[in-house]
């Protein structure tokens, strides 16, 4: 694993120097300080809304700290998984078509080391910006709606956060076998699919990652979940795909 | 002493090419050696099979007598290489970039500090606070030799450094390798005629995929250089040409842009006895007569068998 920490050095300046901390932090925090004060006003649009219609009566409940913490987990299980299956489907085959992976690699850098330290990097990248997208939605929630309680938040920020850098894995591992970022996205999206459609046989939902893509929803909603093997499957699918990632990149030709 | 690189049979197929086609080499440690060839050649990809970036397909390559596919970090170790078209990251600073460079390779505290401050010097960047994004072409090359130097190694390998550049930055260039002969072993790939005999004492000439000779540039002229003369006479050239060009000795007679006569000859002596009796014989008078020198173009062209 040599040169993995001067690696990660490198690659956590490169976050906080390029574009890459404006993206994934800029979307996360729009729909986080958007959440709560959208919930609040919703069933006042729609109701002004049905009010133009005749004959049209409908009564929306209270909008309560839950319909805010709902907009955030689903938020978080559409837009932000998509965006980081667009944005790290190059996290790899992007240095490798810009060069820099020649010339790095052609110092004491094990191609190990390379895709750990990427790995790593974004990981920390998306867990940070996770965490303080939950924590901004939590103190706006209190701010609007005078009622916050922490733990199902954050129960339900942190079992999509096992699912986010599964997923982020899995771009690791497909950026690593196809040089195209267009290309690894696509098959992104066909395994983000493939987990949705999983998620409509229960078996799948109580053994398998596909059980945490409606957790936190769940976990928002006071309902009944199962994590354990949601979350082993997870978190071992997650060792499988970067492993794959090394053993795939240390095969490849620069 | 032990070669800096050795490379026997080496072979690279991609699909149905063959890219290198048993390639024989051997560079001897503190040489500055020219890597010589026309484009497709196989130069890049025996670089990148010696760097570790590809993977042969059959034979072998050392470096200082250790296998390139095995030993990957320890040949690396001991190696500087500048791509023939380096990717930098954009964001970072030359100095920047050589911290990175040097980090690398476990450097830091004050053998970085210096190291940086010295290679910025040699590459002519120091006090350059752009991005590497806003550098020029030949900026961007000088900081390439700069980052292959920071590990002070015993073998800078160069792939095509001055192929894109304009002619101050070859020069610039070519002056920064120049400065490195006798401190380190140089492996310099080129498909340019001019920079290999102005840097380099060894050359290799590599044509579809395989080593076609290898000797030092003089002995390289010596046995593949026909010799010639040149002759320059007051008035009556064509009557003199012709005249040459008849005699047995003489395999070729051509016209210099200065009117001068450039003659190929099988037999110089014979012909040192025979030009001047010609000259008296047709009355013209003599105003030059001197050995013609055997350019590495020439040979080049006389092994690989095509007009460059």
């Amino acid at each position: 694993m040599r040169g993995f920490g001067a690696f990660l050095i490198k690659e956590l300046r490169e976050i906080a120097r390029t574009w890459r901390i404006w993206v994934l932090p800029g979307i996360v925090l729009f729909f986080a300080i958007s959440g709560p004060p959208l919930a609040k006003i919703t069933p006042e649009l729609l109701g002004s809304f049905v009010a133009e219609q005749p004959g049209v009566v409908i009564q929306f409940p209270d909008p309560t700290y839950v319909d805010a913490y709902l907009q955030w987990t689903k938020n978080l299980q559409q837009i932000v998984l998509f965006a980081v299956i667009i944005m790290f489907g190059g996290v790899i085959s992007a240095e490798k078509r810009s060069g820099t992976a020649a010339l790095a690699l052609t110092k004491p850098l094990s191609r190990t080391a390379f895709v750990l330290a990427k790995f790593v990097s974004q990981t920390a990248l998306l867990a940070v910006t996770v965490v303080v997208g939950a924590l901004a939605t939590w103190g706006l929630t209190y701010a609007v709606f005078a009622e916050a309680p922490l733990a199902p938040l954050a129960q339900a920020t942190a079992t999509w956060l096992a699912l986010g850098v599964m997923i982020l894995a899995l771009m690791v591992a497909l950026s690593a076998a196809i040089d195209s970022q267009a290309g690894a996205a696509g098959l992104g999206f066909l395994g983000f699919i493939a987990l949705s459609i999983a998620t409509l046989w229960s078996p799948a939902v109580e053994h398998s990652p596909a059980g945490l893509l409606g957790a936190p929803t769940n976990l928002v909603m006071g309902k009944p979940v199962t994590l354990g093997w949601p979350l082993a499957t997870t978190f071992a699918l997650t060792a499988v795909f970067v492993l794959v990632a090394v053993a795939v990149f240390r095969r490849r030709e620069l | 002493m032990t070669a800096a690189i050795e490379i026997a049979g080496l072979t690279k197929v991609y699909g149905e090419k063959r890219a290198l086609d048993g390639v024989d080499l051997n560079v001897s440690a503190g040489s500055v050696f020219g890597f010589l060839g026309p484009n497709g050649a196989g130069k890049t990809t025996t670089l990148r099979i010696l760097t570790g970036l590809a993977r042969p397909s059959g034979g072998e390559a050392r470096v200082f007598g250790r296998d390139v596919v095995s030993a990957t970090n320890e040949v690396r170790a001991d190696i500087g290489f500048l791509p023939d078209v380096p990717g930098y990251y954009e964001w970072m600073t030359a100095p920047e970039f050589l911290r990175f460079a040097g980090s690398l390779f476990g450097l830091g505290g004050r053998v970085l500090d210096e190291r940086v401050e010295a290679l910025l010097d040699l590459a002519g960047l120091a006090g350059v606070r752009t991005k590497v994004g806003g550098y020029s072409r030949g900026m961007k090359q000088r900081l390439g030799v700069a980052q292959a130097l920071i590990n002070a190694p015993k073998l800078l390998m160069l792939d095509e450094p001055t192929s894109a550049l304009d002619p101050i930055g070859r020069k610039e260039v070519l002056d920064m390798i120049g400065s490195l002969g006798g401190r380190t072993t140089v492996f310099f790939s080129t498909h340019i005629l001019s920079d290999v005999e102005r840097v380099c004492d060894t050359v290799a000439i590599l044509h579809e995929g395989r080593v076609v000779t290898q000797a030092p540039i003089g002995e390289l002229k010596s046995r593949y250089g026909t010799s010639k003369l040149v002759v320059g006479v007051t008035a009556g050239a064509d009557a003199l040409a012709a005249r040459l060009a008849a005699e047995p000795w003489a395999t070729e007679v051509s016209r210099r842009e200065n009117g001068a006569l450039e003659i190929t000859v099988a037999d110089l002596a014979e012909a040192r006895r025979a030009v001047p009796a010609a000259v008296a014989a047709v009355g013209v008078g003599l105003t030059r007569f001197e050995s013609g020198e055997v350019s590495l173009e020439e040979v080049f062209v006389d092994l690989v068998g095509v007009e460059r």
